[in-house]
């Protein structure tokens, strides 16, 4: 059983990675904006602090500040449950991570796991914690009493669950190399080789697919269609404001980032820096630190390829989505699935 | 601390589990029973068994409530009006009854003598993915493969039922004026699946074409 | 204290009875699907329990099985029960008693 020191090491590891986490997506949306005006050859914000890096807090606060405009006839606990349950689900994949190797404090023998909690089943973990995330915004598009937002709410969603699907499919060809489904034990798999055998070179097609099925589950362009500005309005969150709009546009951004920590781990080898062994020994804490900072970069490659699409592509149409998602995405994943059992099955030993 | 973590999950159950019944508005009674699930998840974590709880997310709370959730928000569903039950004491007696129910389960519980096998002791696999996946995989097989084709009849049957049958819909109406057929029902001699649409002048065509008599006192059907 | 095998059997047959309540009292017939799911978790709740107790995954096993029947039967009840609703106009139970539309 745990002891009470265990508790309060983990809530402390809990706290920091929320910290972490929100320092992230607070100045991934500043970064979103410099980086698409100069994409479209403008710049973005820049005055607030230098070169606008206190662009966040002015946000944060013009959040807080802002009249909270609650619908008249709208279902009131469905409308407040809703934004909760997104935010909830967003946040709650963080804890499967594995943002390093153990490290050993330096001068104590106290190590301690980077990763918040590590169980048999992570992976599926995030895969159900991310159908639970369809329900904030179905709810949210049912509440709004607002034709816009309930056809912003039911294309969302179904495009959602659609996705899924191709995801949790192309995901299957790395548990198949793998062979278990714990997060931790997929990054140790990927350390030989020096650090370089990463799964993306045993299975490029399951990576495409999955970076395609989920730019989908989030939401984004080119797949971004029921929340556009300029389709429906603004979605499924049309009638939020306020503090409830902050709520949503985080758990978006909260998504991406899971999203792209889950690509880290199973596609480009977790924390693992290639050739990072033959200058420092494992299990010391400058090898688990910048282990750590490479797994952070890596995941800030992911967040950038995000803004670059943004930036590049025109959406899709509904019906060209869900056609893209049903008939070319779903046979493609299962054929990646047969792919890698037949390269497994051909060399054994790789 | 077992203990105290199966009583709140326990009570958590039974708390959504009496909201889907009592609540009127059959979306609130979707969301008590997607927490109903979510409980009996952190349940089956207690009892070592975390591949079917992370199943029990993914399948039940994740798939097939959105499933029911849509339909409710698709058929717009509205409250259950109050008054005229078939049976005045339906609900009393429903509840006195279930109560016996109970009774006799908490009697025969309480009267056998109880195993005292420790629920989860340390060394065991019982429950982790790989332990599932080796027995089904060559001991149960044959169930496995069944399920497949139990869920592939699943998706043609739910398609086959939501397709709008026929060449036209139960609910066409009559409309004076021009009316399109398909042209299968005015020449017998095309194909049957021959949609080409065929314009018929006036609705006393229509209607003879289409074997309605009374046309003209076409009300909701009952 | 830990939680014995007849703690996680009377909260089955509970969940279970209630399942039965709900399924003769609702009148909406999606609400009454919903309480037929609820018994089917109540069962599923036995077989993990007992699967837990006696160190034998094929309950486990069992659940799974029955998730999977579950996820069909889903979908078809909800096929057949938006194709009454486009008959008949009405969600209520008492309306679909005859077999004649």
């Amino acid at each position: 059983m745990e002891t009470a020191i265990d508790i309060v090491l983990k809530l402390v590891a809990i706290t920091v990675a929320f910290t972490v986490v929100l320092l992230i997506v607070a100045y991934t949306v500043l970064a979103e904006r410099r980086v698409l005006g100069l994409i479209q050859g403008r710049l973005g914000p820049n005055r607030v602090g230098y070169g606008g890096m206190l662009q966040p807090f002015a946000d944060l606060l013009k959040f807080i500040l802002k009249e909270d405009i609650v619908p008249d006839k709208s279902t009131r606990f469905i409308y407040f449950l809703a934004p909760v349950i997104a935010t909830m689900a967003a946040l709650m994949t963080m804890i499967v991570y594995p943002f390093g190797p153990e490290i050993t404090i330096p001068f104590t023998s106290i190590t301690i796991p980077l990763t918040i909690a590590r169980f048999d089943v992570g992976l599926l973990y995030v895969l159900g914690i991310t159908s639970i995330g369809v329900y904030g915004i179905m709810l949210a598009g049912w509440s709004s009493n607002n034709k816009y937002s309930l056809m912003g709410g039911l294309r969302s969603s179904a495009q959602m669950i659609s996705y899924e699907l191709a995801l949790g499919l192309s995901l299957i060809g790395v548990i198949v190399l793998a062979g278990t489904l714990d997060l931790g034990q997929i990054v140790e798999n990927q350390s030989a080789w020096h650090g370089t055998r990463w799964y993306i070179l045993f299975n490029p097609l399951g990576f495409v697919v999955y970076l395609i099925a989920a730019i989908a589950e989030t939401n984004r362009v080119p797949f971004d269609l029921p929340e556009a500005e300029t389709e429906l309005v603004a979605g499924f969150h049309t009638e939020y404001s306020a503090m409830k709009f902050a709520l949503f546009f985080m758990a978006e951004y909260i998504n991406m980032f899971t999203v792209s920590m889950l690509a880290t781990t199973l596609f480009f080898g977790g924390w693992n820096v290639p050739f990072l062994d033959l200058i420092f020994a494992r299990g010391t804490f400058i090898f688990g630190l910048i282990s750590a900072l490479g797994f952070i970069f890596k995941v800030c490659v992911f967040l950038f390829i995000y803004i670059w699409l943004r930036g590049t592509l025109p959406r899709f149409r509904f019906d060209q989505l869900m056609n893209f998602g049903w008939k070319i995405l779903l046979p493609l994943a299962l054929l990646s699935i047969f792919i890698t059992a037949t390269l497994i099955y051909a060399f054994p030993n790789l | 601390m077992l203990a105290l973590l199966f009583i709140l999950f326990a009570g958590l159950a039974i708390g959504c589990g009496l909201a889907v019944v009592a609540q009127r508005n059959p979306l609130y009674s979707a969301i008590s029973l997607i927490g109903v699930f979510i409980s009996l998840a952190c349940l089956y974590v207690m009892l070592a068994a975390p591949f079917i709880a992370a199943v029990q997310v993914i399948v039940y709370a994740g798939a097939i409530m959105v499933l029911v959730v849509f339909v409710i928000m698709l058929l717009n569903v509205e409250q259950e009006e109050r008054g005229r039950p078939r049976l005045k004491f339906l609900v009393p007696t429903a509840v006195a009854l279930s109560a016996i129910l109970i009774a006799e389960v908490a009697f025969i519980l309480v009267s056998v003598q109880e195993f005292r096998v420790n629920p989860t002791s340390p060394p065991s696999n019982v429950g982790l993915t790989h332990s599932i996946g080796t027995q089904l995989f060559t001991r149960y097989l044959l169930p496995f493969e069944i399920t497949s084709i139990l869920l592939l009849m699943a998706i043609v049957g739910a398609m086959t039922l939501a397709r709008r049958g026929g060449l036209l819909s139960p609910n066409a109406r009559v409309v004076p004026g021009a009316q399109v057929l398909p042209l299968s029902m005015v020449d017998p001699n095309a194909e049957p699946d021959d949609l080409r649409p065929v314009e018929a002048d006036s609705s006393d065509e229509a209607a003879r074409t289409l074997g309605i008599t009374d046309f003209r006192n076409q009300s909701k059907r009952d | 204290m830990e939680p014995q095998l007849s703690w996680y059997l009377a909260l089955s047959a509970i969940l279970f009875t209630i399942g039965v309540t709900g399924v003769i009292i609702k009148r909406n017939v999606i609400a009454m699907f919903m309480c037929i799911e609820l018994m089917l978790n109540a069962v599923n709740l036995t077989f993990v329990a007992f699967a837990s107790f006696f160190q034998d995954v094929t309950g486990q096993l069992f659940v799974f099985i029955v998730m999977t029947v579950a996820a069909a039967e889903a979908a078809v009840g909800l096929g057949i029960i938006i194709a009454i609703f486009r008959n008949r106009e009405s969600l209520d139970v008492d309306d679909a008693s005859i077999l004649k539309l």
